[in-house]
């Protein structure tokens, strides 16, 4: 019927008002991320604290932003050693290709998603540096069972 | 007490209400809109944001007093109080209670819709001074709107006034006492239901409110008439424009809905020392029913809003108020 849209509208507006806010205020509430929530990627590690990243690449290649750099070196045992593990946050978007490709659960999805920075040089990451990447020489130089 | 200190007395009442009401609706206003939209509102300055407004107004009175350099100066300058003036010297009329008014005037509700009349002038003179096309649409939208919409407003009124058989706003109330087969309070809203839907349209439409907020405009004027003007200049546009909306209510109320007046409790001295309290929550509750309005209705178009005016509110009024002297020649004789 011709009128019935405005108290339609009035009553929805009223019902909203004794719902209450649903916003917070930023930065001193937030609100809890959701479990599988993506946030900034970052690497896992084994029980010795060490990275369980073995510089295949794979994460590499799959990326579509190709955002993810690793720069490896082979070592003199034939294992491989990586140098530096480069994540460019600023081109990410989070979309999670990388953890689902990783073939040795070594990356995941973290819960970081304050990224924004006055710095642009903040935005390129080095996640790793310097560090042997995981695999069956770091393991026998660790002492255990080669061929892991 | 001489008859000037009396006088000035009251005017000086009459502005610390009018600022005071100007405070409180200004915080009410961005409450009541963040709340119907599911937001908070200022809740940084003082408990829930309460200072916030104290501190905008305190930003407005030391901002640079800017006028621009192709504008009218003489026009600029005396538009916003112009605008403040006639908006200040409508509470003159208003009966707080049955002994609490600044006058006791015979003509009050025609006094009130002559001075509230005055505002239009100011508004349309503020956008014309600004030597501002967003502001000469403003002006002249509010001009356009705010005399066609008078006329009903005026009118839709009159049914009230056949049946009080008084213009003095302190009569209306009055005769609002008592009850209606013995339940029902005898106040105006039920017989003139029609005459209050009119009211309440063309009361939007006098106050600049959404829907009919076209001299503002924000999303096509930035903000109309009071495009140009910055620091108190601006701060009297906008405390007007609050102070109008109480009027409005204040009339609504004292018309439609007993006034001070608790029904039942006519003649018990507790309620009649508290009548002004009730006056103002009453008419708390019709400004929030326009802020209600606001944060629910889109703006409508001028040439909408026009044909409303002329084509619509003006012939039902006419019609309403025609009704109600028919039936109360019957009914009497």
């Amino acid at each position: 019927m011709w009128g019935t849209g405005f108290f339609h509208g009035m009553a929805m507006t009223m019902r909203n008002m004794l719902r209450g806010p649903i916003t917070l205020r930023y930065p001193e509430e937030r609100v809890a991320l959701p479990e599988r929530a993506r946030g900034m990627l970052q690497h896992k590690y084994d029980e010795t604290g060490a990275p369980k990243c073995t510089a295949c690449m794979i994460c590499v290649n799959t990326c579509p932003d190709f955002i993810l750099t690793i720069d490896w070196h082979k070592t003199d045992d034939g294992g491989k050693h990586i140098d530096r593990y480069l994540y460019e946050v600023g081109g990410c978007m989070f979309c999670g290709l990388c953890v689902e490709a990783c073939p040795f659960d070594a990356i995941e999805m973290g819960k970081e998603y304050e990224l924004a920075s006055t710095d642009v040089r903040s935005l390129y990451r080095t996640l790793l540096c310097d560090v042997p990447a995981a695999g069956p020489k770091r393991k026998a130089a660790e002492g255990g069972e080669p061929g892991a | 007490m001489s008859l000037a200190a009396s006088i000035a007395l009251r005017a000086v009442l009459a502005l610390a209400l009018m600022l005071a009401n100007g405070v409180v609706l200004i915080y009410m206003l961005r409450k009541v809109l963040a709340h119907l939209h599911l937001r908070l509102g200022p809740m940084y300055r003082g408990w829930h944001g309460v200072l916030q407004t104290t501190n905008d107004i305190v930003k407005l009175l030391t901002k640079e007093d800017f006028v621009p350099s192709a504008a009218d100066k003489w026009l600029f300058t005396i538009a916003p109080l112009m605008v403040f003036v006639p908006s200040l010297m409508a509470y003159l009329a208003l009966p707080f209670g049955p002994s609490l008014r600044f006058a006791n005037l015979d003509g009050g509700l025609l006094y009130t819709f002559a001075v509230m009349s005055l505002v239009p002038l100011g508004v349309m003179m503020a956008g014309w001074a600004s030597n501002s096309k967003w502001s000469l649409i403003g002006g002249m939208r509010a001009a356009a709107q705010q005399i066609s919409y008078e006329v009903p407003l005026l009118l839709s009124t009159m049914g009230v006034v056949l049946m009080a058989g008084s213009l003095n706003l302190s009569e209306i109330v009055r005769s609002q006492q008592g009850f209606w087969l013995g339940v029902i309070p005898r106040w105006y809203i039920l017989p003139q239901l029609g005459g209050f839907a009119i009211f309440l349209v063309a009361g939007l439409a006098e106050l600049n409110q959404t829907p009919f907020d076209m001299s503002e405009a924000d999303s096509e004027l930035i903000a109309g008439f009071s495009n140009e003007y910055s620091g108190m200049r601006f701060g009297f546009l906008f405390l007007a424009e609050f102070s109008n909306s109480f009027v409005v209510s204040a009339l609504a109320v004292t018309l439609f809905f007993g006034g001070w007046l608790i029904p039942g409790l006519e003649q018990n001295a507790v309620a009649l020392s508290l009548a002004p309290v009730v006056f103002v929550i009453k008419t708390y509750i019709g400004i929030f029913v326009f802020m209600w309005i606001r944060g629910t209705m889109p703006r409508i178009r001028i040439d909408q809003m026009l044909s409303l005016g002329w084509k619509g509110l003006i012939p039902l009024s006419l019609g309403w108020l025609m009704i109600t002297a028919l039936l109360l020649k019957a009914v009497g004789a």
